[in-house]
């Protein structure tokens, strides 16, 4: 009796481990990263193309010199895998940057790491580099752009200037964002830039109910925005001002009017949980210094949001980011305390006003 | 299917024990394809059910809000609408196109498959991003027109028809590729057969081709329709707003909003319109010519 349940025991549990070490050893390979020691890597969420060139110069290189920890990236960068990562506890990268909106929703949602005081020193930091477990590191504008050859006079200067369809005739295209389009309307009716938030967004609609029949498209891809003023598809949009610089040293006649530019900081954050924490923010600590920012931003025209970081910048390279003091002063930032906790609700009524 | 269900009812109760064996053998055959389908497909579709009704608290108001927005179930009744026109226009194009390769064959359908491949195989966005360029302001579309002395055409980007003609573009060739498969199977002898017996060639294409071929016709328009449903990048960059596809909004809600709880739901309700359209479609065309 003894023997025979012993015998029973002995093969379940026989099966057991053999059916668990067959299928460890097929699903090995494919085992997440995180399931294996690494103590000298860090994996680095980056959007691939020239920014993951400009971040290779500018941080992973200098970075592993100075550390010893190696960096490996992961492309293009993922909202939608931060939150997958932390619920499955599956780790494809450990450090990565959004916008201040977006760090927002991912706080409410329990997905950020703590940052490590240990590591990164808040308090030696310039104001305003932390927004809940983020580190300030570049800023992109997007901001009125418009064809030289096609525009008559000095051009638009505002977005006052881009509703003004008599004075300015042309097709148009704005980013198919619904915040992004109702801070423009709210700025072409009045609205002093520190004045938008809270947004108005019954006044915002109105307003953009003006200009919609003169909207040709409402682009979605940075690629996009680019070839639709370089064909001479429209003559007039708002875009991304590092697009905007690329046409512009390829000949093509385009001015970027930094007056009423939408300004987005990014930052960077870990995601919670994950096994290598202390190598990110070690990357991170390394990355927000003068020194690397700068180098990056050279590279890309984004906007080192270290203030120090332009004792690095030849002043005609500073003149092209959206942080250069002048440009800072004439444009604007969203209000992600407002924003954040709204962004479902204007993402859904700007989709239905687009609908119909 | 119905059909099939009468005719399995029929046989006597003294055949069912027989067939019961050979259909466990059927079943362990199965078993591997099962457990695959299981794990991939249904687990993950019922883990898609319980998120729509339990995130982030267990109600039904994410399909309150579907139902109660007139947003959602009129992009819904779009990306129906924009995939039924789709699948249509490719049948139309690509039946006589399938036609002329399975009948004429060698050199001229390999030539025909070899062009289809190099337009499959070429990425959508490349494809999508071509029309963009064909059919704008600058475009030789409208540079013809003005040699012609036609005039600068009327707006072709960014309208319906763009939107239509580009998701066709890239869905036409998983049609041909359906049809032609089915045709070239057909027994040209049949077609001669009925020419003998005093045929002509109309007749006999009505007769006798047509419905041969018709299992191509609906597996390719099934094929094409599911794969439709679920565009969006080709509507957004080509077409106008009002041409949105429900799959944008799921999207959005999955990446930029992380509310995955609304997203399963508007998943399973484009789920069961689907299968809805299915079962339509099954007593209409019948899927069980799938099978030939």
């Amino acid at each position: 009796m003894r023997d025979g349940e012993r015998a029973t025991i002995t093969r379940r549990t026989f099966l057991r481990r053999s059916t668990a070490l067959a299928t460890a050893g097929a699903l090995g390979p494919l085992l997440p990263r995180g399931a294996r020691a690494q103590d000298s890597i860090v994996y680095v969420n980056t959007w691939g193309g020239s920014w993951t060139a400009a971040e290779e110069a500018a941080y992973f290189k200098p970075f592993t010199a100075k550390t010893g920890i190696q960096v490996r990236t992961v492309a293009p960068v993922s909202f939608a895998k931060l939150k997958a990562q932390v619920q499955t506890g599956n780790y494809e990268w450990d450090v990565s940057v959004i916008n201040a909106i977006e760090l927002g929703q991912a706080e409410r949602e329990g997905l950020l790491e703590p940052i490590d005081d240990s590591i990164v020193k808040k308090e030696s930091l310039w104001p305003g580099a932390v927004w809940t477990q983020g580190i300030a590191t570049v800023a992109l504008s997007t901001g009125l752009t418009y064809r030289k050859d096609k525009t008559a006079g000095a051009g638009p200067r505002s977005w006052a200037d881009f509703w003004n369809v008599k004075r300015f005739p042309g097709t148009r295209s704005l980013y198919n964002r619904g915040y992004t389009a109702l801070a423009y309307a709210l700025l072409a009716d009045g609205v002093p830039a520190d004045k938008l938030y809270p947004l108005d967004v019954e006044r915002g609609f109105r307003k953009l109910n003006e200009i919609k029949p003169h909207i040709k498209v409402w682009w979605t891809q940075g690629s996009q925005s680019q070839q639709l003023i370089r064909d001479g598809e429209v003559d007039m949009i708002a875009m991304w001002n590092a697009r905007a610089t690329e046409l512009a040293d390829q000949k093509v006649p385009v001015e970027f009017v930094w007056n009423q530019a939408e300004r987005h900081d990014s930052y960077w954050f870990v995601p919670k949980g994950t096994p290598r924490a202390k190598n990110a923010w070690r990357f991170v600590q390394f990355a927000i210094q003068p020194q690397p920012q700068a180098e990056f931003c050279r590279r890309l025209s984004y906007g080192p949001l270290n203030p120090k970081a332009f004792d690095f910048i030849p002043p005609e390279q500073a003149r092209r980011m959206p942080t250069y003091p002048e440009h800072a002063k004439v444009g604007f930032v969203h209000d992600p305390t407002w924003l954040t906790p709204n962004l479902a609700m204007v993402k859904e009524r700007f989709a239905q006003w687009l609908a119909t | 299917m119905a059909g099939d269900l009468a005719v399995g009812a029929r046989p006597a109760a003294a055949a069912a024990g027989a067939r019961r064996r050979v259909d466990l053998t059927g079943w362990v055959l199965l078993a591997p394809a099962c457990l695959f389908l299981v794990l991939v497909f249904v687990l993950p579709l019922a883990q898609i059910l319980v998120l729509s009704v339990t995130e982030p608290a267990t109600s039904l108001a994410h399909y309150r809000r579907v139902f109660g927005s007139p947003l959602y179930l009129r992009v819904l009744a779009t990306t129906f609408e924009t995939s039924l026109v789709v699948t249509v226009v490719c049948l139309l194009l690509a039946y006589p196109l399938a036609y002329v390769m399975a009948r004429r064959g060698g050199a001229v359908a390999g030539t025909l498959l070899a062009v289809i491949g190099v337009s499959f195989w070429t990425s959508f966005l490349v494809r999508t991003y071509a029309w963009m360029v064909i059919l704008g302001s600058n475009g030789p579309v409208a540079a013809l027109a003005l040699a012609l002395g036609l005039g600068s055409p009327p707006q072709l980007l960014f309208t319906t028809f763009a939107s239509t003609l580009g998701m066709t573009h890239i869905l036409l060739p998983y049609m041909v590729v359906a049809l032609y498969g089915v045709m070239k199977n057909i027994d040209v002898t049949q077609l001669r057969a009925a020419a003998s017996l005093g045929a002509p060639p109309l007749a006999a294409f009505r007769h006798v081709f047509l419905p041969l071929s018709l299992p191509g016709v609906v597996n390719g328009c099934l094929l094409v329709f599911a794969l439709c449903l679920g565009f969006y990048v080709t509507p957004v960059l080509l077409g106008s707003p009002r041409d949105m596809m429900i799959s944008q909004l799921i999207a959005q809600q999955v990446e930029e909003l992380l509310a995955w709880g609304f997203a399963s739901a508007l998943a399973v309700v484009l789920l069961v319109a689907t299968v809805a359209v299915m079962v339509v479609y099954d007593r209409v065309a019948g899927l069980d010519r799938l099978w030939g």
